[in-house]
């Protein structure tokens, strides 16, 4: 019989509690719905990842030559350790579409005649795939972005020549799950895609016939990725191969695999804040409980329950709390799993992306919310288990208090009689005070956690763009071109400035450690990209010797002085040993700096460049790009700050999202935090508060007196809250690879502001939710009641 | 109703002479010395006492005397500093905290001055609190009707009467059917009229169920309805008389 007297003793008792279960419950369920929603994406990510790159033969080795001849495919597959090979042709193309200001990249890729590659397959969505020469198949995100289905055609350009191309297919890739355009800072689905069409049709269009340009291998268990690479390079190296890349590397898994590291990271920092808040509150209400019910405690006892019987019963609560907490939590957590994937499938393209929501991940957020609930249960529980019976049929001893050291100070002249009540009852429970700020203080650090990903990434921009980038397009051409070009292009009408860069893929090696990085030969003077060290100076590009990056620096170990090896990883394929003369300070990238010279040195050539940066005339931006359009060397036209707005505009509504759930989580603590010690504040001190009323205080002056403490632990939350969200995203971007980015934490006023203001108000309203209960506060009754 | 014959401490009739009778509870050179900041305490001072089956006895003695102290040990909610205590043959004064749940589950009933209800269980539910563990137990509704409730079986003690949450606190005693019952001036927080109720009621059980009983108050005019009656100062025992005839409940005056 479950429903026996003490179970219904439990459950009126919850009915009289109900204010206060609610809000641990709905705590509780955050910490589930946190944990549902992220963990369930990740896995689900994770899942589909893997699954994917099985089924669609993702390649573990990726390498990319001029012109090689196919007869070499058969040496790559006799490389111990390779299981399969598939050759392509892979080139740059440009698609001039109407109303597009610039033209978008595409890069196209062969498919072998039988139209499924041993390595890469693609997944075809819609339509069928290539059979006539002027076909293609076109990335799923650019076809949605444009509306384009089977049967439409694309204007591309191929190899300076502008074509049109009927649709035959629409498909998706396990290369390009998140397909950006090389260079650029965010996808950007109108301006990026990746066209596949028949081998047959692509080689003859760029004279690649008998030969290819782009290699992907599989290896076989247990081979060494390394030597299989050095294998692979030393083959292609005759044919101008720069380097083979891991697949970690390769661009697309790289960011999923980082974008789903920051998400298992974040699946379990920011449910923890919500256990840890649940086993305070369930702590602080059943401990109150408990203390109000010794007399029936003893009673328990005096009757014959043991101490068993008494600790489960009072355990109970726990369940009371837990069973709804982990229905909403789950109910919530599964529908926010479902946005937040489904946000995710339109970045990270998947065939099937579905919510995954796993037995064991619902236990572990039940069990995990049990074992907080219990652990805050478990002090209080065992004080009422250890609790002598003839020492629980006494009132409790009455609460001490004592002049603090504060008082001693002389503060009491200056907060009156109700401020000295207020220290007196903080000073006489210091710990219940420093945990009720530091629950409002995880509440305070969510919200700078879910907001500083963006702050830092716009501070970023805004101080590159201020510092080192300071042009308004780069203009980046399909291969290295005459400098000349530069001069050309500063005399087109509304063009201000015109440098050109030079990338040149390298390989440095110090001592032991060696990274692949790219060789950037700088103008002089350089004044749209610049160079600068760390705290802000420019560092100015010698002209002898090298400037690191000073991540690359701190990965080699180099410090000025040092000569590290750089081979150069296309046409002679020299190596050289240029001093390092400084380092500079940049979030993104290894990259090495030099003077063009310096590189057109080492290239053996006069100089070329590849990109060149210019400053335009605001007011003629639209003349530049038209002349821009007409070039059909250009591969690519950036605007950087353009980029960084549509990256805004694409993730505001994502931040908008995610904001009202941070928000609506954040202030569920704070409200469940203050609601909690103001109704336990309110049940001690009834009695009290009925004394000053009939003494003739006003309402306000109680309130005063009742939410004082509450005030205080806010007052005391927020500093801390705000240090804490930063530290936490100091910690969360250190697990972030450090090689690839390495952001400065950057958090906007806005963002702080937003934290104290949520606070404030979640706080106020708990506050005043209580003072209700002041404002009908029953004199007589409450002065007749027993404690 | 006759339910004597369910108490296995139980005596043939409440007639029998308190002399004859063996003891159910005792306790020899009881000691209870509580340390208070820098004093101790001397609650019982070398107290010898026993209740015999089936009597119905008055301990008396002002505030302070040390007749809780004295219940609580002999009911096992505490433990004595020196001395022993037994439960018939069953020695309490070592006894581990399972043993002395056990004991106070089975054998022992309490009456406490301030009723000790659980305000959140009505009448019924606050007697079922003890049905539901015990071995073989009265009904809930069998014991209230005992204490003449069976009117008020769902009512919340906020919704009964000082005597009448006594008497709830009563049934819920002797639901269990105990054998002794031990109360702790359970008249203490009425009124004349409601004390000589609840006296009333304590008096019938004793007499019809034969549980031996002990009833501690400073109040003297209600030792007049003890068989025996040990008086107590100082943490010890003053004296023991035996009354020759037991006065009824309702002829107490005070």
């Amino acid at each position: 019989m479950w429903l026996n007297a003490l179970n219904r003793k439990l459950l009126r008792e919850t009915r009289t509690l109900k204010g206060q279960i609610f809000t641990i419950a709905v705590v509780l369920a955050s910490g589930i719905v946190c944990f549902i929603a992220l963990r369930g994406t990740y896995a689900s990510l994770l899942a589909s990842e893997l699954d994917y790159y099985d089924r669609f033969r993702f390649a573990d080795v990726f390498a990319q030559a001029e012109r090689v001849p196919e007869t070499l495919a058969r040496r790559v597959e006799a490389l111990p350790g390779v299981a399969t090979v598939q050759t392509r042709v892979a080139k740059d193309v440009t698609l001039p579409i109407e109303g597009l200001s610039h033209p978008a990249y595409g890069r196209m890729l062969s498919l072998p005649p039988s139209g499924v590659p041993t390595t890469n397959a693609i997944y075809l969505k819609k339509g069928r795939l290539p059979e006539r020469d002027d076909e293609v198949v076109l990335l799923e995100a650019f076809a949605e972005a444009y509306g384009l289905e089977p049967g439409h055609h694309v204007p591309v350009v191929v190899n300076g020549k502008r074509r049109s191309f009927r649709i035959a297919g629409i498909a998706l890739s396990p290369e390009f799950v998140y397909a950006i355009r090389p260079g650029a800072l965010v996808d950007d689905p109108k301006r990026h895609t990746v066209l596949w069409m028949q081998r047959s049709a692509l080689a003859t269009a760029f004279q690649l016939g008998g030969a290819f340009d782009d290699v992907s291998l599989k290896l076989a268990p247990g081979a060494s990725e390394k030597s299989v690479r050095e294998g692979l390079d030393r083959l292609l190296a005759p044919f101008g191969g720069n380097g083979s890349i891991a697949r970690k590397d390769q661009i697309s898994n790289r960011i999923v695999s980082q974008e789903l590291d920051q998400l298992g990271v974040l699946s379990t920092m920011v449910p923890a804040v919500f256990v840890g808040v649940t086993a305070f509150l369930v702590n602080l209400v059943l401990g109150r409980m408990i203390r109000l019910q010794r007399p029936e405690i003893a009673t328990l006892k005096a009757i014959g329950y043991s101490n068993v019987e008494i600790g489960r019963h009072y355990l109970g609560l726990v369940f009371v709390v837990l069973l709804p907490g982990s229905v909403l939590g789950l109910a919530g957590g599964l529908m926010l799993g479902h946005f937040v994937l489904a946000l995710y499938g339109t970045t990270f393209r998947f065939p099937n992306l579905e919510f995954n929501l796993t037995a064991g991940l619902v236990a572990t957020a039940v069990v995990v919310s049990a074992v907080a609930a219990l652990a805050g249960a478990w002090g209080a529980v065992r004080s009422a288990v250890r609790l002598p019976p003839a020492e629980a049929m006494q009132p409790p001893a009455p609460a001490r208090y004592r002049r603090s050291v504060v008082e001693r100070l002389g503060v009491s002249a200056l907060i009156g009689t109700s401020g000295m009540m207020v220290l007196r009852e903080i000073t006489r429970r210091p710990f219940r005070t420093l945990l009720s700020s530091f629950g409002i203080a995880g509440a305070i650090s969510l919200l700078i956690l879910s907001h500083f990903g963006l702050d830092s990434l716009i501070s970023y921009f805004e101080g590159t763009f201020r510092r080192e980038q300071r042009q308004d397009l780069a203009v980046v051409f399909a291969k290295p071109v005459a400098p000349g070009v530069v001069a050309e292009l500063a005399r087109v009408p509304g063009v201000l400035t015109a440098e050109g860069l030079r990338a040149v893929p390298v390989r440095i090696r110090y001592e032991h450690r060696a990274r692949d990085s790219v060789m950037m030969g700088l103008p002089r003077p350089n004044t749209l990209r610049r160079l600068v060290g760390h705290g802000g100076p420019e560092v100015a590009v010698p002209a002898d010797g090298v400037v690191l990056t000073q991540t690359l620096g701190d990965v080699l170990g180099l410090r000025i002085g040092d000569r590290p090896e750089v081979e150069v990883r296309e046409g002679d394929r020299r190596t050289v040993r240029p001093v390092v003369v400084g380092f500079v300070d940049e979030s993104v990238g290894m990259s090495i700096y030099a003077q063009a010279g310096t590189l057109a040195a080492l290239e053996g050539d006069l100089g070329a460049v590849s990109s060149v940066l210019l400053k335009v005339d605001p007011l003629r931006t639209a003349q530049v790009d038209a002349q821009l359009r007409r070039s059909p060397s250009i591969i690519d036209v950036s605007d950087a700050r353009g980029d960084m707005q549509r990256m805004l505009d694409m993730n505001t509504s994502f931040m908008n999202v995610w904001t009202a759930i941070s928000i609506a989580l954040s202030a569920g603590v704070v409200f469940g935090v203050v609601y909690n010690n103001a109704r336990i504040g309110l049940a001690a001190r009834a009695r009290d508060l009925a004394s000053l009323r009939v003494l003739g205080f006003t309402r306000g002056e109680i309130s005063w007196i009742l939410l004082g403490n509450q005030a205080l632990e806010v007052a005391l939350a927020i500093p801390v809250g705000l240090w804490l969200g930063r530290a936490w995203a100091r910690q969360f971007m250190s697990t972030v690879d450090q090689e690839t980015f390495r952001w400065q934490v950057a958090i906007a006023p806005r963002t702080y502001l937003l934290s104290v203001v949520v606070t404030l108000f979640a706080a106020a309203a708990s506050a005043l939710w209580v003072r209700r209960s002041l404002d009908t506060l029953d004199l007589v009754a409450v002065l007749k009641a027993r404690e | 109703m006759d339910l004597a014959r369910h108490d296995a401490a139980a005596v043939s009739a409440p007639a029998v002479r308190a002399a004859e009778r063996s003891a159910i509870l005792a306790c020899v050179g009881l000691r209870k010395i509580y340390r208070m900041g820098e004093v101790d305490v001397r609650a019982l001072d070398g107290v010898d006492f026993e209740l015999r089956a089936g009597e119905f006895l008055v301990l008396l003695g002002p505030s302070g005397s040390g007749k809780s102290t004295l219940l609580n040990i002999l009911g096992g909610l505490d433990v004595p500093s020196e001395g022993r205590v037994f439960f018939g043959a069953e020695e309490l004064t070592d006894a581990a905290d399972d043993q002395l749940t056990a004991y106070r589950r089975h054998h022992v009933g309490f009456v406490f001055q301030f009723y000790n209800l659980v305000p959140s269980l009505t009448a019924r539910e606050n007697v079922a609190l003890v049905t539901d563990i015990a071995d073989d137990p009265l009904d809930p509704e069998e014991a209230l009707g005992l204490v003449g409730l069976a009117e008020r079986l769902d009512h919340f003690p906020t919704q009964l009467s000082g005597g009448e949450q006594q008497r709830v606190a009563i049934a819920r005693a002797i639901a269990k059917r105990p054998s002794v019952l031990l109360c702790d001036e359970p008249t203490g927080a009425l009124d004349f009229r409601t004390g000589i109720l609840v006296l009333e009621v304590l008096d019938r059980i004793n007499r019809e169920l034969g549980t031996a009983t002990a009833v501690i108050t400073h109040n003297a005019p209600i030792a007049a309805a003890a068989d025996r009656v040990v008086t107590l100062g100082d943490g010890r025992v003053y004296g023991t008389r035996t009354n020759a005839t037991r006065a009824r409940a309702s002829d107490l005056r005070w």
